[in-house]
């Protein structure tokens, strides 16, 4: 008997959890970003932004050290002194290493953002996806900054993606190489232009190709930049890696890989927001 | 009570953490491990369906609310699989230390393909059978792998935060 109320409680806290879930998908569905969800949302991202950033800030480092012994060669006992003194030099190294091209990619953002029309801050990547289905980043930038929803995001390389939510010091980037993602782009050289998806970790696909224009693996393409559109004209996105032609087809189907690694980004540049009034 | 709920929100929050920062880097094949999933299914084994199911469901809504995608989903996948779990407990009549390891697995595999059928029935971007299975197919895997390492600190939290322990493993 007491099994079996133990039974009925479990159910019935079940029933309740599951009902609560499903209200919850109903009212952010209907809502979106509007509904008093999407203010939880940014309130979440308020409060994990912190706390990535010191979670960033100390495991990157300790991450290189670790790698580095991890590839050290096997070696003898009576050799640990000397390997020892070899990882700490690897170690500082690889740190050395690291400093340099961060330093680097700061110089090449700061020609980038002198470079650029828009007024452009640049953000620190403090955290990636949660998810494996959502292919974003966390930047420490928010509307404090004068970043908002729909903020272009790009890199020393080229386009990165959009901030798809905002918090007042941090906010979510949506990469182009998300499902979800569509960029307006144009062929460098036949100056075509084409819807851009992204397909996560394979090449983006460019829909919209006229099967008559030309189109070789290689090719440079970059923002289209319509008038009114998100994302500023002629910001480089990648090269054409791959082309498979179908005459039967009514467009050309061209695969795009990304200009930007996106496992190894640090720095990004936000687009801010145009002042209200 | 309060200890309870605040060892459930810290667990929960130091998964999330990991998940977006350490283990973001340390990928398995392109895939990151489901912490929340791992935790949801361990809690699941340790305290029966009721536990499962309260942790599924707070960590699943903790994972939403930084997402992308319409908020609930993963609570709902989280709280079935939580509460299926705990159920499931009760038919092993003599567990193994592989039991844990098997459950995360399988469990992580099944609650990610539920999880976006859910997505893709609500109009989400599929992102395709294939690559769909392959990442729920490794995620499981990697799961499976941290469980070891990390199923005696959650039995220890676990134990702490209860007044009487159900089951030994």
């Amino acid at each position: 008997m007491a099994l079996s109320g133990r039974t009925r409680n479990a159910r019935l806290l079940v029933i309740v959890l599951v009902s609560a879930s499903l209200a919850t998908i109903t009212v952010d569905y209907r809502q979106g970003e509007s509904g008093p969800l999407a203010g939880v949302g940014r309130a979440a991202l308020e409060v994990m932004a912190p706390l990535q950033a010191a979670v960033s800030r100390v495991t990157r480092p300790v991450g290189d050290v670790l790698s580095t012994l991890v590839r050290l060669p096997e070696v003898r006992s009576e050799n640990e002194r000397l390997r020892a003194e070899l990882a700490r030099a690897r170690a500082q190294l690889a740190q050395q290493a690291s400093l340099e091209a961060r330093y680097e990619e700061l110089v090449r953002l700061l020609d980038l953002q002198e470079a650029l029309d828009p007024p452009t801050v640049t953000a620190v990547v403090i955290g990636s996806g949660v998810s494996n289905f959502e292919w974003t980043i966390t930047v420490d930038k928010g509307t404090d900054d004068g970043v908002g929803v729909g903020s272009p995001v790009l890199a020393s390389a080229g386009l990165v993606g959009r901030v798809v939510k905002a918090s007042a010091t941090s906010s979510l980037v949506e990469l182009i190489i998300d499902p979800d993602a569509q960029v307006a782009a144009r062929l460098a050289t036949s100056r075509q232009t084409g819807l851009l998806q992204g397909q996560g970790e394979d090449d983006l696909r460019m829909r919209g190709v006229d099967p008559a224009t030309p189109v070789e693996a290689g090719e440079p393409v970059e923002t289209a930049g319509y008038q009114g559109g998100l994302y500023p004209p002629g910001i480089p996105i990648g090269v054409v890696s791959r082309v498979v032609e179908n005459p039967a087809a009514l467009e050309k189907l061209v695969l795009v890989r990304p200009a930007v690694d996106f496992s190894t980004l640090e720095f990004v540049l936000v687009v801010k927001q145009p002042a209200e009034g | 009570m309060l200890r309870r709920v605040l060892s459930i929100v810290l667990v929960v929050l130091t998964a999330l953490l990991l998940q977006t920062t350490v283990f973001a880097e340390i990928q398995l094949f392109g895939a990151k491990p489901e912490l929340v999933f791992l935790v949801t299914i361990v809690f699941a084994l340790l305290e029966g369906p009721e536990g499962g199911a309260v942790v599924g469901f707070t960590g699943g809504m903790a994972q939403d609310f930084l997402l992308n995608q319409p908020k609930g989903i993963t609570a709902l996948t989280l709280t079935l699989l939580g509460y299926g779990v705990g159920l499931l407990r009760t038919y092993i009549v003599s567990p193994s230390p592989a039991t844990p390891t098997l459950l995360v697995g399988l469990g992580t595999f099944g609650g990610i393909l539920f999880e976006r059928l859910v997505a893709f029935l609500l109009g989400e971007v599929a992102t395709g059978l294939l690559l769909t299975v392959r990442v729920a197919l490794l995620t499981g895997v990697y799961g499976a792998v941290l469980t070891p390492l990390l199923f005696p600190i959650l039995r220890r939290v676990s134990g702490r935060s209860r007044p009487e322990r159900v089951v030994r493993w």
